[in-house]
């Protein structure tokens, strides 16, 4: 479970916020990946900021994403505000592709 | 505490719409003020060609590009749906012949302006019964809602005093106010509707531009407040002639201002992006820019000056602050709703480009130091009456617009 969790992960670095350019997972977006059940994802994200512009992009590039792992069928995406992203969770890797930005 | 995809995207037929007219309006609007640069720089500025290109500019261009960025923004700033889009695509054709039609009425034919006006204004009206409509339908009403509220309401008022004036010039309704309506129409139009404006969805912007976060929102009712009760001590001095009202009015704006450009300097400091792209960059120098022109407003009054410098104030307040914020937000939301339309169903299924890689910015800096340049002489050309000078600094703003709506035609080709 933990290995198919760490390639929903990996996977999920091909999908980028188009303002900042940088993938989601690095962002620190994602805050919980849970397969409830055989062939179903359960992503809990949030965005940078309520009122994103790109709230449905990105929320549905994720279950596309998702979706189109062999592994999974169905990929419910939810989205919360609690608690709010701050830069903290960003990884190294998109902290140094924002500096650099 | 969950919460599924809002699903607030507006169709992009209707935002599109609205800014394709307006860079037509734009460029129109300044090839005129360029054929009549001779009268302006005699500062004649009450016939009818001024009057078409003024209301060209500014409601062709100005008022059609918000309407256009708000029908995209005010459903993600406030995570509330348009209330109606079929109804925004009647409200786009009613405001268009409303718009082409007035304009061309004041050119033509000034006192037959009425009819049009009153299309005009149906269309305007549509525009704000839509976001009132929304608006109404947001969860939690906060501070931006009542920048925008109060901003729509201003744009109400401006229409309505229009529609005022044109009667008063063909029935003399009202003759004996013409002076102070007519100035309450240009303070409403200006200040009250588009500044409003700008400072409320700048809220949304400047940090979400810079991706700031810790920052405190609580200098914002004081901008509001501030600045409004400029707005309203300076319509009073309007009615009552009083000097006095004027400075405060005028030291209100400025005040206001200021604590904005001061909450935006606190936004930005506490930004994660450190390096911010041009076209963001000059909406923050707009910002500025509009800092220096409530000032000059403001020393005007104190000296008693501001009815000689009324014309130059009001077209640099329109170019360098309102414009200069709507051209650097317009290069990053034509972008944003060209790759929302193109690629926003296609993320995560293949690479898809960056909003970054939509917009040339390589022609950000010529575009902007062009506007910038052009600004400056134009307003120089105003103090020392030489029409060469006009010219070049009007060229200069004429072929900006037009490489301008280049640059935005050219996102659609990506």
């Amino acid at each position: 479970m933990t290995e198919l969790k760490d390639k929903i992960r990996g996977n999920l670095k091909t999908v980028i916020d188009p303002e900042l350019n940088i993938n989601v997972v690095d962002l620190g977006l994602i805050y919980e990946i849970d397969v409830p059940e055989p062939r179903t994802a359960r992503i809990l994200m949030t965005l940078t900021t309520p009122g994103c512009p790109l709230h449905d992009s990105i929320a549905s590039g994720i279950k596309y994403c998702v979706q189109g792992m062999e592994e999974i069928d169905h990929a419910d995406v939810q989205l919360t505000w609690e608690p709010a992203w701050t830069p903290d969770r960003m990884t190294e890797d998109g902290k140094r592709l924002l500096q650099g930005f | 505490m969950f919460q599924h995809s809002s699903g607030n995207e507006t169709n992009i037929k209707l935002p599109f719409s609205f800014i394709g007219f307006s860079m037509l309006a734009l460029i129109l609007s300044q090839l005129l003020i360029l054929l009549n640069g001779d009268l302006l720089i005699s500062g004649v500025f009450r016939l009818p060609a001024i009057w078409s290109a003024a209301h060209l500019f500014v409601l062709g261009w100005a008022l059609m590009v918000a309407m256009g960025a708000m029908y995209q923004l005010v459903p993600v700033a406030f995570l509330t749906p348009i209330w109606n889009e079929k109804f925004g695509f009647w409200q786009l054709a009613i405001t268009t012949a409303g718009i082409v039609s007035f304009s061309a009425a004041l050119y033509l034919r000034p006192q037959d302006a009425l009819i049009p006006g009153i299309l005009t204004l149906l269309g305007i009206l549509m525009f704000i019964f839509q976001m009132f409509m929304t608006l109404k339908s947001q969860a939690k009403p906060n501070i931006l809602t009542l920048f925008v509220g109060t901003a729509l309401f201003s744009l109400l008022a401006t229409i309505s005093l229009g529609i005022t004036l044109v009667m008063s010039m063909k029935t003399g309704f009202a003759s004996e106010y013409y002076q102070a309506i007519f100035k309450t129409h240009i303070l409403l139009g200006t200040v009250g509707w588009f500044s409003l404006l700008i400072f409320g969805f700048s809220y949304k912007m400047v940090p979400m531009f810079s991706l700031s976060h810790g920052y405190p929102m609580k200098p914002a009712p004081y901008v509001f407040a501030i600045y409004f009760a400029g707005i309203i001590i300076l319509i009073a001095s309007f009615m009552t002639g009083s000097h006095l009202l004027e400075v405060l009015g005028t030291l209100m704006l400025f005040s206001g201002f200021m604590i904005f450009t001061w909450h935006v300097k606190m936004i930005i400091d506490k930004r994660v992006k450190k390096k911010l792209d041009r076209p963001f960059m000059f909406a923050l120098f707009a910002i500025g820019c509009g800092a220096l022109i409530h000032f000059a407003t403001f020393a005007g009054s104190a000296a008693n000056l501001l009815s000689k410098m009324a014309g130059p104030i009001i077209l640099l307040y329109l170019i360098a602050w309102i414009a200069f914020s709507i051209i650097g937000y317009l290069y990053k939301i034509v972008p944003f709703l060209w790759w929302t339309h193109k690629y926003s169903k296609e993320i995560g299924k293949k690479k898809v480009p960056a909003l970054k890689d939509m917009m040339d910015e390589k022609l950000a800096l010529p575009l902007f130091l062009m506007f910038t340049a052009g600004t400056t002489l134009l307003f120089l050309s105003f103090i020392i009456k030489l029409m060469p000078i006009f010219y070049v600094g009007q060229g200069l703003i004429v072929i900006g617009a037009v490489l301008f709506s280049y640059i935005i035609a050219k996102v659609v080709t990506i």
